[in-house]
């Protein structure tokens, strides 16, 4: 089982690939040099017995025959031949039985089949020859054996045997040492997921100290896991916060209905105790309604109701809408329009979000002072501020009023159900905008948007800016 | 008497439902799924009728389907658990009239039931009358017998809805959906009130007879005479 997965990994079949390919070339190389070679050779001899047949043809015919002789002795290798034959045919001198039909006597070099007087026992070689009608007649054929050729393959081989096998094999061993160790390191990580999936969720993978891909896509990952722990430690968080909100008004409830069932004499006291049941319930309602809506907003991946949205149009309703709340708290409420802008969005999640940011302004701001509403447009941006003279929120507060159920220490008898600014997060995030906390004294939230549809949410990793400098706060 | 179609699995909430809108003087059938509650809207053709969304056998939204198929003109309050914005568009989409979030007030309930029976006929009309009140819709003036209201747009609005449905009760969540466009619930929970009572201090003047009365627990209503 381990084998065939060995061999089926790809690295495996990589490796295999590339040693095919190499030996492959190899081989051509060999070919190659072997072709080149080979014809270097008959080249050579063809001029060695073309310059022999001109000195034998030169010399005076009494001579000719001792020469012959001395040529054929001086060759201990047995790779040389000649022949001298009359007008007739006959043989005079040398080794070779009688003249080859098909040898053209012009002096050319050719390729021919001889016949010689002791045939070589294993093949009849084939040789290269010249031959040459003399001036008395007589015929002279010289020739060389380039059977050497063969020597040379056979050489060629043992050198291919002895270079190519071992390259061939360490490069096998190359890829199965690569794809075990690659196999490893899956088998690594795949232990280290599943213990991630079994709840571990502080575990993280391999790093190492290597720069290779393997290390990188661990890092990657590592980095999505940091990301995801926290948001998982933060919605454990966030059922005790639901809980222990849900309790306060259910309690509420719980002790006004045993009192009223033991208490209530008339009618309208039972009606009056119902009355506050029925007031508790609601807000208990009120929370997981609120809680749905932020988890629907969270959720909500599509982006079916986005469009042009007129940011402009939007404050002027808000501060529409929240202008008699603010003045029956003598609160100075006002719009400040730098110009009108239009960014790529869902127009009502972004009334809510608006609308979220003044209630919270109003609620935490004290009568006689004032909230302001802002739009700033720059070159591809645009910048809701909501601004008022409250408290603000101070730099401890700035990451907790975020999460859901966060109420300042000293707002917990205001009412609200205390997920407005997470709300408002939600919609920014699912937005791709950036929340932007000021800092204390005088509340200050922005939202920064992208104008056009360059600003798409997928593009840009939304974030929400704690700590926000002065460059940005402007 | 009006005739109302209930059709509701929850035999409990059923339970409640019918014996509020029983006490309220309407005649009211109940139906516990939804191919029982399309057999009976076919027989008796109610005057309107409350479907639940979920339903064993045929789905809430499908028995709507079915009767506007047949040309059933009959007003729908749809009962819903699911909340989400995208799904109430989708109920309203396939013909239902209205939505109704649960758990809900039966007071609301009711409400909506009434404004689904006494819906607006006339929209065309341009000067809207109820008693001293007079609303030039063209002219976007207000009156009340000979003192001239100035009204901001929101509060014309506001008065406008009212006045197409005076006698009626008005719930702040109607309200909050029908004159602010809102949809969702906002943190500040007298929103309504705070803009009804700028409205009234406008409408109803010192010795005046007031015409907007608030509902405790409930809403507001316009109305002549107490």
């Amino acid at each position: 089982m381990h084998q065939i997965q060995l061999i089926r990994s790809s690295t495996f079949l990589w490796a295999l690939a590339v040693a095919a390919v190499f030996a492959l070339f190899v081989v051509a190389l060999f070919a190659f040099i072997y072709w080149k070679l080979d014809d270097y050779l008959v080249a050579r001899s063809d001029r060695m017995i073309t310059t022999q047949i001109r000195f034998i043809a030169d010399l005076p015919p009494a001579r000719r025959i001792s020469a012959i002789a001395d040529h054929l002795a001086q060759d201990s290798r047995g790779v040389q031949y000649a022949g001298l034959f009359d007008a007739a045919g006959a043989r005079l001198a040398g080794n070779i039985d009688r003249v080859p039909r098909e040898l053209r006597l012009d002096g050319a070099v050719q390729g021919v089949r001889l016949d010689l007087l002791e045939q070589p026992a294993v093949h009849v070689p084939v040789v290269r020859a010249v031959g040459r009608r003399l001036d008395d007649g007589d015929v002279l054929v010289l020739g060389r054996n380039v059977d050497e050729t063969r020597e040379i393959s056979s050489v060629v081989g043992e050198a291919l045997a002895l270079g190519l096998l071992p390259a061939f094999g360490l490069c096998l061993l190359a890829g199965v040492w690569l794809s075990v160790r690659a196999q490893r390191r899956v088998e690594e990580v795949n232990h280290r997921v599943q213990r991630i999936v079994a709840g571990e969720l502080r575990e993280r993978l391999p790093e190492g100290n290597t720069d290779d891909s393997f290390a990188r896509l661990a890092g990657i990952v590592n980095g999505m896991l940091d990301e995801m722990e926290t948001m998982i430690n933060a919605l454990a968080g966030v059922g005790n916060d639901i809980a222990h909100d849900l309790r306060t008004p259910l309690t509420r409830v719980r002790l006004a209905l045993e009192r009223g069932r033991t208490h209530a004499a008339t009618l309208e006291e039972l009606q009056d105790i119902t009355d506050k049941a029925i007031v508790g319930i609601d807000q208990s309602l009120a929370i997981v309604t609120a809680l749905l809506r932020l988890t629907e907003i969270e959720n909500n991946r599509r982006m079916a109701g986005f469009g042009d949205v007129a940011l402009d149009e939007i404050l002027r309703e808000v501060c529409d809408v929240y202008e008699p709340i603010a003045e029956d708290k003598r609160i100075g409420l006002g719009v400040v329009i730098d110009r009108n802008v239009q960014v790529w969005g869902d127009r009502d999640l972004l009334f809510e979000a608006v609308a979220n940011l003044v209630d919270n302004a109003i609620k935490f701001t004290p009568s006689g002072g004032g909230v302001e509403l802002a739009l700033e447009a720059g070159d591809d941006t645009a910048l809701v501020r909501v601004s008022d003279t409250g408290p603000g929120i101070s730099e401890r507060e700035r990451e907790a009023v975020l999460r859901r159920f966060y109420r300042s220490d000293k707002m917990r008898n205001t009412p609200g159900v205390g997920l407005g600014l997470s709300l408002v997060a939600a919609i920014v995030k699912l937005h791709g905008f950036r929340l932007i906390i000021g800092p204390a004294p005088g509340g200050r939230i922005e939202i920064l948007a992208w104008t056009g549809r360059a600003g798409k949410p997928i593009t840009r990793r939304p974030r929400t800016l704690i700590h926000a400098d002065a460059s940005q706060m402007g | 008497m009006n005739r109302i179609l209930l059709i509701e699995d929850d035999a409990e909430t059923a339970e409640a439902i019918v014996a509020e809108l029983a006490d309220r003087g309407f005649e009211v059938q109940w139906a516990g799924d939804g191919v029982e509650g399309l057999d009976r809207a076919r027989a008796s053709s109610p005057d309107a009728m409350i479907v639940d969304r979920m339903l064993p056998g045929m789905d809430g939204l499908t028995v709507i389907e079915a009767l506007r198929k047949d040309q059933v003109r009959t007003p729908v309050l749809v009962l819903s658990a699911l909340g989400a914005v995208d799904d109430r568009v989708r109920g309203l989409r396939m013909g239902g009239d209205d939505y109704l979030t649960k758990p809900f007030a039966l007071v609301e309930l009711v409400a909506r039931i009434e404004a689904l029976l006494r819906r607006p006929i006339d929209s065309r009309e341009t000067i809207l009358h109820v008693g001293p009140l007079q609303l030039d819709l063209i002219e976007r003036t207000a009156r009340r017998g000979e003192r001239e209201l100035d009204l901001l747009p929101r509060e014309f609005r506001l008065l406008e809805y009212m006045m197409r449905r005076n006698d009626q009760l008005l719930t702040r969540a109607m309200l909050l959906e029908e004159v602010w466009n809102y949809k969702f619930v906002p943190a500040t929970s007298n929103l309504i009130d705070v803009h009804m009572g700028r409205l009234r201090h406008k409408v109803d003047g010192p010795g005046e007879a007031q015409l907007i009365h608030n509902v405790r627990g409930s809403g507001f209503v316009l109305r002549l005479r107490q």
